[in-house]
């Protein structure tokens, strides 16, 4: 679960001051599949890193899992993100002189995982990102699509309960972006993994089960998908 | 007019699907999941629909079924070689008059009434956002059909294009119009 409660962010001060996110509250419930919509600038990617506690917050708190981040030393932060958080970003950003299962195990190896118990890890993530094909192929040998497949399986790893994706369609193709958002959709109903996704593309917003357009920092309107599924929808969703 | 025939052309590819022959009821459950968001069907239109192929020689029934609603249909030589005409026919579809009401209103549109409109905007686009993720709840499903859903998503794609095309002018709109007249007026 997710929780933001009156959280602000301010960059700069006084006469350079900006309001990046502006008394934003929102609860995204564990298993949720939401979006966050917005014009370029209006805060949607410091939301994620402000779960993320890679930025803290001017006010407010922020609740991942119960714990709140607002309040964390970086060392603290590192160590919630290792276990909880996998970040999906728009550029796959892989490490280019390794493998692609040496890319995957790079979070194992960070968390101190032994060896012994990486490869299974790792085969199953890939598995599951269906890129196992492609796991002793380099990076540069990949399309933009297998290699964010191959970025969200690093980010799955660690088998945390939370996807942060910020822009994970953006630099793809309409097909390669149906083939990512169908990974996502997957880890969130079979695996109940909860996904906070930022895009701007309606397409690939309306894939989840609640649109949030966020402008100027703060909350414009709040599109939720539930009264268009039918009961069997939510039965089948669990 | 056109529309029925496409309709009728539309079971007609349904059913031949099935070279074994398909009763109406999975009939209308592949008819929901395949052409779910380009046509509503109810079981009485599946059913008139069939009788007007079969009546025509496009499909047979195949068994021995006396009851209607549990006759197996199959596609005939004569339905498979119109279906394949159809098929090739140049489609009479032209560009629909989107935004046509919209247009209107913005025509007419004044600064104190820029709130309303604004907001008239923001419910249009909502229904598209909508539109957009019944989209994605039929490609996921086609997903898990037993036929290839290469045909359909293209389909699909179609529409997404004209639809994210549309929220793309809404939104360009809202930002004009909110530049114009000031943020008060958002």
């Amino acid at each position: 679960m997710i929780e933001l409660h009156h959280v602000t962010k301010v960059f700069g001060q006084e006469a350079t001051a900006v309001r990046a996110v502006n008394d934003l509250s929102f609860t995204c419930p564990r298993g949720g599949f939401w979006a966050i919509m917005g014009p370029s600038g209006s805060g949607k990617s410091t939301v994620l890193h402000l779960i993320a506690g890679l930025t803290a917050p001017t006010s407010g708190s922020i609740l991942v899992e119960g714990t709140d981040v607002a309040t964390m030393s970086q060392a603290a932060a590192a160590a919630l993100r290792r276990r909880s958080i996998g970040y999906v970003m728009q550029a796959a950003s892989l490490l280019p002189f390794l493998t692609v299962e040496q890319n995957v195990s790079v979070p194992l190896m960070l968390a101190g995982v032994p060896a012994r118990a990486r490869g299974e890890r790792v085969a199953r993530a890939l598995e599951r990102a269906n890129i196992s094909h492609r796991s002793a192929h380099r990076p540069s040998h990949l399309s933009g699509g297998e290699q964010q497949r191959v970025a969200i399986a690093r980010a799955i790893v660690m088998e945390p309960p939370i996807i942060l994706a910020d822009e994970p369609t953006g630099n793809l193709d309409q097909d390669g972006g149906h083939a990512v958002m169908d990974l996502i959709q997957d880890l969130n109903e079979d695996l109940g993994v909860t996904v906070l996704m930022v895009t701007h593309d309606p397409v690939f917003a309306a894939c989840a089960q609640r649109v949030m357009r966020v402008v100027d920092g703060a909350l414009e309107h709040d599109h939720d998908f539930a009264r268009l599924r039918s009961p069997r929808d939510h039965a089948t969703r669990g | 007019m056109r529309q029925s025939q496409s309709l009728r052309f539309a079971v007609l590819g349904v059913v031949a699907f099935h070279p074994t022959g398909v009763h109406g009821y999975v009939l209308k459950r592949q008819c929901d999941r395949i052409l779910g968001h380009f046509w509503q069907l109810n079981f009485p239109e599946v059913y008139r629909v069939l009788n007007w192929l079969a009546a025509e020689g496009w499909i047979e029934a195949v068994g021995t079924e006396p009851v209607a609603s549990r006759k197996r249909y199959c596609i005939t030589a004569e339905g498979r070689e119109n279906l394949s005409s159809f098929l090739l026919e140049p489609a009479l579809d032209v560009p629909r008059p989107f935004r046509q009401e919209l247009a209107v209103k913005l025509l007419f549109a004044v600064e104190e009434r820029t709130p309303e409109l604004l907001r008239v905007i923001n419910r249009q686009r909502d229904t598209y956002v909508d539109q957009l993720h019944l989209l994605a709840t039929q490609r996921r499903r086609l997903q898990r059909l037993p036929v290839d859903p290469f045909l359909a998503n293209l389909l699909i794609d179609g529409v997404e294009v004209v639809v994210r095309a549309e929220i793309a002018w809404l939104e360009n709109v809202c930002q004009k119009l909110t530049e114009r007249f000031g943020a008060s007026t958002a």
